[in-house]
């Protein structure tokens, strides 16, 4: 019975090793280890054996089991892994293959831009209001210091609806309806859209947009305009980025600056970009003029203040190096994508 | 205002070069637009020697030259020119020159040999005899053996000056003339202004004995000065006046002409030459023109007149449209004998009126526009008599008409230094604030910080505090400006409730795949018709702009569609396959028309789709995302609108309110734009829609208990909408309702004919227990119940 059982072992043992699948581990543990398996079998030839010899022989037999059965169980895991191996190694793909698209939108140009702006002047304390884009003569000429017949009316061509109704020509406007509605400490930004009657071409549009900013407060100075205007122009172009001032006029502001900004493109050494001038002129800006504040009922004794007004059309042509500003009211959506 | 800078340098002193004079001209508010030298349309001319000269062998007048033209370099050259001999200094246009009248050198073969350039004359260098001696001769100019060969022509010629274009900003008026120019010059590098100092002599008489000059209208003509000019000598006026005037882009007529237009060049101040002989009644008259008198101007044009233009008229009729232009009639012409010369003050509102009316835009004209000083009027006038008189163009006479209610007295404002530099923000020290006005012609008192400042009139764009401040700023420094952090307090600026939905609507917007576009205010005034809307719908009510720039242009829009539409058709053509785009804007609606007030301008959002996946269903789907921002209760209504498939369009309702409309595009809408394919578009009122408060979002705790499905499948009219359905389905589960889902809605065999099969998924739950199956029974027989009762019934 002994050689039997090692007989039985050893064969067990050769046909665990050569085990090629999970299911021949399977087979072999029915064939062996199963209720008419050949172990079990031998456990139950017990009874022809002599008292003294069975628990014995009982012991070898259980041992021979617990063996066979390690032995299968550590092929079948082995096998397990090999068959998982393979399968992963089947299911391999071509990872160059197109993405399964996820269809997500995007904003126009522009509004990224101004998204931009009013974050960061959100972030300095500016609220950000807004206008009527029909005005009237009142607000868009008359109370920014610019009468009727004034040469400065020149400057902009105004698209009328009305005798004293008109599509305004500057978010300034706007600053007007703040003065009249808050008080001071004042911070605002007014974003908008503003109309003037420019023939369409590659830079000039009649319908564009600007980002006015206003602020009336005691003991505020041009210096902080250029501060406002620094911490401004360091986050859209760089912390890099020098201000200039530059005497101008417009007549709502006096001092009236044209504001730059030295060249991202060249760092103010003179490029293509900024046609070799190492400067880029971005915004017109000045301290609020004592006429407008009046006009408003704050009293330009007690109160200064300074605004500016940015072109978000150029800055969002500028920063994308966009040729031609029709593109930008075109929506081709190939156009909108790249943005 | 374009000015040569030799002019300048007449009145004042220039030490530095011209692009930096230029930057700091730029720097104190004087943009310079360009720098043209003089000169700059030659190139690549220089001064070369003929070293050798033999004849062409297949020529009988060409002849070929060895040339030095300097550093060591010989080039050949063939010229048909008989005036050269050898050792002559000539100008050599090289290869690839150019020339002041355009031409183009290039080097060639003439008759077989090579000729690298070409010899010039006097002529082809555009010089008379006044400008270089020979210059007038036929042939090439020979120059003076007084320069190295290869000197560059420009240099051989004199040809340094400059031309600057500065931009004079409109409260500048002053320096729209090279005085005003010159003086800021001054200022800017600190050297001395030389102004001329007119001074001349007359012939005697009384100008009294000659014209009678009556101002109707000083409103419009607060100051009338005038003078008499006798025995006229006229003749092309010397070559310096002409260089000036050219340079300022004017045209040379006459010595008389001239005069004028270099005083108002240089002066600012327009004047006005009338032939005496032709002043019926010799007569001066300013008063407004009669209706329907009529000029007829210098450039020979008709013009009818109405009483509100100012006219200089003589005894009969209008000789001048006041500041604008004179009359033919008594135009300078080269016999006049007798000059009446007119230096004035016009009212620049009324020039500016009538300029417009006219159509006409002079130099004259545009500077009263812009405003000219009262008492400059006067300068401008003797300047004028004292280059008469040097150039002797005529015999003066004794005597000054000058006709005016009182001149104005200087403006005097006291301000402290201290709040002069309150507004700037920088330290300045109060004796240079004193010294920049002072240098400005401002003259000041200086008091222990309080300043007395004289303003002239002709700087009366100073009228308080901020200006001076402007002026001690823009001589003292821009770059002084420093950078500071505004006082206050530190917060964060806030958004309009209107910006934040708008953000909000947008960001789901673009998580559903849909495109911002933006689309310009204004349409077409057509393009309402296009959507085929009924002659009384109120969207044809809009606002026209009185002066468009085309009829593209020219209506305020009253709905996004059209636009959206136009975009559709660009991408449609474009051959894209699919797209989502969305516009917020405004539409723009008359409270009356005529306008009379402000229109509502109310917050609008369109959306256009399209694509093989794209239906109406999709559509419906973002309009129920959208609806769901604001938890509205969302109905849809069939709607008719016409440009709307008539079976495929609603109306959204959202807490009862209707907001949006949206469908496929009618085919004949769709047709007009071009575009074949099914569109798909929705207006929202987002107005509308704002209005509606979302109420808090709270967490709604997680199911504890498992759900029951149900499906329930029925036949009913195939005319019974299946939202009817879902309704009784709703109503019938009440408040152990989880979700309900449509799963088949089918017709055709098996199913009687007029009806369909429609079928329902429903998941009941409840929060506080598993559903027993008596609960789950009762709810099924109650929704049995509802959806008998819209008329269906149960499939066995």
């Amino acid at each position: 019975m002994k050689e039997q059982l090692n007989g039985i072992l050893e064969t067990a043992k050769a046909s665990i090793l050569a085990a090629d699948s999970e299911q021949s581990i399977e087979e072999l543990r029915v064939k062996y280890l199963g209720k008419k398996g050949e172990l079990t079998a031998l456990l139950k030839q017990m009874g022809s054996l002599s008292p003294e010899e069975r628990p014995k022989m009982g012991q070898l037999v259980n041992e021979a089991k617990a063996q066979v059965e390690a032995l299968i169980t550590d092929k079948a895991k082995e096998l397990k892994e090999k068959a998982t191996e393979l399968k992963l190694k089947e299911e391999t793909i071509d990872i160059t293959m197109p993405a399964k698209a996820v269809k997500r939108g995007k904003l126009h140009p522009l509004n990224t831009v101004l998204n931009d702006m009013i974050d960061i002047f959100q972030s300095m304390g500016f609220d950000v209001v807004d206008g009527p884009e029909v005005e009237t003569d009142h607000y868009n000429f008359e109370c920014l210091n610019v009468p009727a017949d004034h040469p400065a009316r020149d400057m902009q061509d105004t698209f009328y609806l009305a005798e004293n109704l008109l599509l305004r020509t500057q978010t300034s406007a706007a600053q007007i309806r703040t003065m009249e509605t808050r008080k001071p400490p004042i911070r605002v930004i007014c974003p908008g859209r503003v109309f003037r009657a420019d023939e369409v071409d590659a830079t000039h549009s009649p319908v564009f947009h600007q980002i006015e900013g206003l602020v009336v407060d005691k003991g505020i100075t041009l210096c902080d305009l250029k501060g406002v205007l620094e911490q401004f122009a360091h986050e859209i172009y760089g912390s890099d980025t020098k201000v200039k001032f530059r005497p101008s006029f417009f007549p709502f502001t006096e001092p009236s600056v044209e504001v730059d900004v030295s060249c991202s493109e060249c760092g103010g050494k003179g490029c293509r970009v900024c046609k070799g001038a190492g400067w880029i002129e971005i915004l017109g800006a000045g301290m609020v003029h004592p006429n407008v504040l009046r006009s408003c009922g704050i009293d330009p004794e007690v109160y200064s203040g300074f605004a500016f007004g940015i072109g978000l059309d150029r800055l969002t042509t500028t920063r994308y190096k966009i040729s031609d500003i029709r593109l930008l009211f075109e929506n081709d959506k190939r156009f909108l994508e790249q943005f | 205002m374009k000015i040569s800078l030799n002019q300048l340098k007449n009145y004042v002193e220039i030490n530095v070069p011209v692009e930096e004079l230029c930057d700091r001209m730029v720097m104190a508010g004087f943009e310079v637009e360009s720098i043209e030298r003089e000169g700059d349309n030659i190139k690549n001319v220089v001064a070369a020697r003929i070293t050798e000269l033999t004849p062409h062998e297949d020529s009988d007048h060409l002849q070929i030259c060895r040339m030095d033209i300097g550093s060591g370099k010989t080039v050949q050259i063939v010229t048909g020119a008989q005036n050269i001999k050898k050792g002559d200094l000539v100008p050599a246009a090289l290869d690839d020159s150019y020339l002041p009248n355009g031409a183009h050198i290039k080097a060639g073969k003439l008759r077989g040999v090579d000729s690298l350039g070409m010899l010039c004359s006097g002529e082809e260098l555009c010089l008379t005899e006044e400008d270089y001696e020979g210059a007038g001769v036929y042939g090439i100019l020979i120059l003076r053996d007084e320069w190295e060969t290869g000197t560059d022509m420009r240099t051989v010629l004199g040809l340094d000056d400059y031309i600057i274009d500065f931009k004079i900003t409109a409260n500048r008026p002053d320096c729209n003339c090279f005085l005003g120019v010159a003086k800021e010059i001054s200022v800017v590098l600190g050297t001395k202004f030389n102004p001329p100092v007119p001074s001349y002599k007359t012939v005697g008489g009384d100008i009294k004995d000659f014209i009678d000059v009556t101002v109707e209208n000083y409103d419009l003509c607060p100051r009338y000065v005038g003078r008499i000019v006798r025995n006229l000598r006229i003749k092309p006026s010397p070559v310096w006046m002409q260089k000036a005037i050219t340079a300022s882009g004017m045209r040379p007529i006459n010595n008389i002409v001239d005069i004028t237009n270099f005083v108002m060049l240089e002066t600012g101040q327009p004047m006005h030459a009338f032939n005496y002989d032709d002043l019926a009644g010799k007569q001066i008259i300013v008063r407004n023109a009669r209706q329907g008198e009529k000029i007829t101007t210098l450039d020979g044009k008709d013009y009818n007149l109405t009483c509100d233009m100012l006219v200089i008229a003589d005894g009969e009729k209008p000789s001048c449209l006041a500041g604008i232009m004179g009359g033919k009639e008594s135009e300078i012409e080269d016999d006049t004998k007798n000059l009446f010369l007119e230096s004035a003050k016009f009212r620049r509102d009324n020039i500016r009126h009538t300029g417009r009316s006219l159509g006409i835009r002079t130099e004259s004209s545009g500077r009263f526009e812009k405003g000219v000083d009262i008492i400059n009027t006067a300068f401008a006038m003797e300047r004028a008599l004292q280059l008469i008189d040097e150039l002797d163009a005529g015999d003066i006479i004794e005597g000054s008409i000058d006709r005016n209610l009182g001149l104005p007295e200087d403006r005097i404002l006291t301000v402290t230094t201290k709040s002069i530099l309150e507004l700037l923000g920088v330290e300045i020290p109060d004796e240079t604030i004193v010294s920049i006005l002072n240098s400005l012609g401002l003259s000041t008192v200086y008091d222990n910080g309080t300043v007395t400042v004289k303003v002239p009139s002709i700087r009366d764009d100073i009228e308080g505090r901020a200006d001076l401040a402007e002026e001690v700023m823009r001589i003292y420094g821009y770059d002084h400006i420093v950078g500071t952090a505004m006082r206050g307090d530190v917060v964060r600026g806030k958004k309009l409730p209107s910006r934040i939905k708008d953000d909000k609507v947008k960001s789901a917007m673009l998580a559903m795949g849909a495109y911002e576009i933006a689309t310009y205010s204004f349409i077409a005034s057509g393009a309402i018709d296009t959507l085929r809307l009924d002659a009384e719908d109120e969207r044809r009510n809009a606002v026209k702009l009185i002066n468009p720039l085309g009829d593209e242009y020219s209506t305020l829009r009253t709905q996004l569609t059209t636009s959206m539409l136009t975009v559709l058709a660009t991408n449609i053509n474009r051959k894209i396959e699919e797209g989502r785009f969305f516009e917020i804007s405004k539409r723009f609606v008359p409270k009356a028309l005529p306008l009379t007030e402000q229109p509502d301008e109310l917050a609008t959002m369109s959306i256009g789709i399209y694509g093989k996946d794209e239906d109406f269903f999709t559509l419906k789907g973002i309009i129920e995302e959208v609806m769901k921002l604001f938890g509205a209760h969302t109905q849809y209504k069939r709607s008719a609108e016409p440009y709307l498939h008539p079976g495929r369009q609603a109306t959204v309702l959202a807490n009862n309110k209707p907001v949006a409309v949206f469908g496929e595009v009618h085919p004949a809408v769709a047709s007009q734009y071009d575009i074949e394919t099914k569109i798909y578009v929705a207006e929202i009122k987002l107005d509308v829609l704002y209005t509606i408060e979302k109420r808090k979002t709270v967490y709604k705790a997680l199911p504890k208990f498992p759900a029951t499905q149900r499906d329930f499948a029925m036949l009913c009219d195939i005319d019974i909408p299946v939202g009817d359905l879902e309704s009784a389905i709703i109503s019938g589960a009440s408040r152990l309702l989880e979700k309900v889902e449509l799963f088949d809605v089918y017709t055709g065999s098996q199913i009687p004919e007029g009806k369909k099969s429609v079928a329902f998924s429903v998941w009941l739950r409840s929060a506080e227990a598993t559903l027993t199956d008596e609960q789950i029974d009762a709810t099924c027989a109650r929704i049995i119940e509802k959806l008998t009762k819209v008329g269906a019934e149960l499939r066995k």
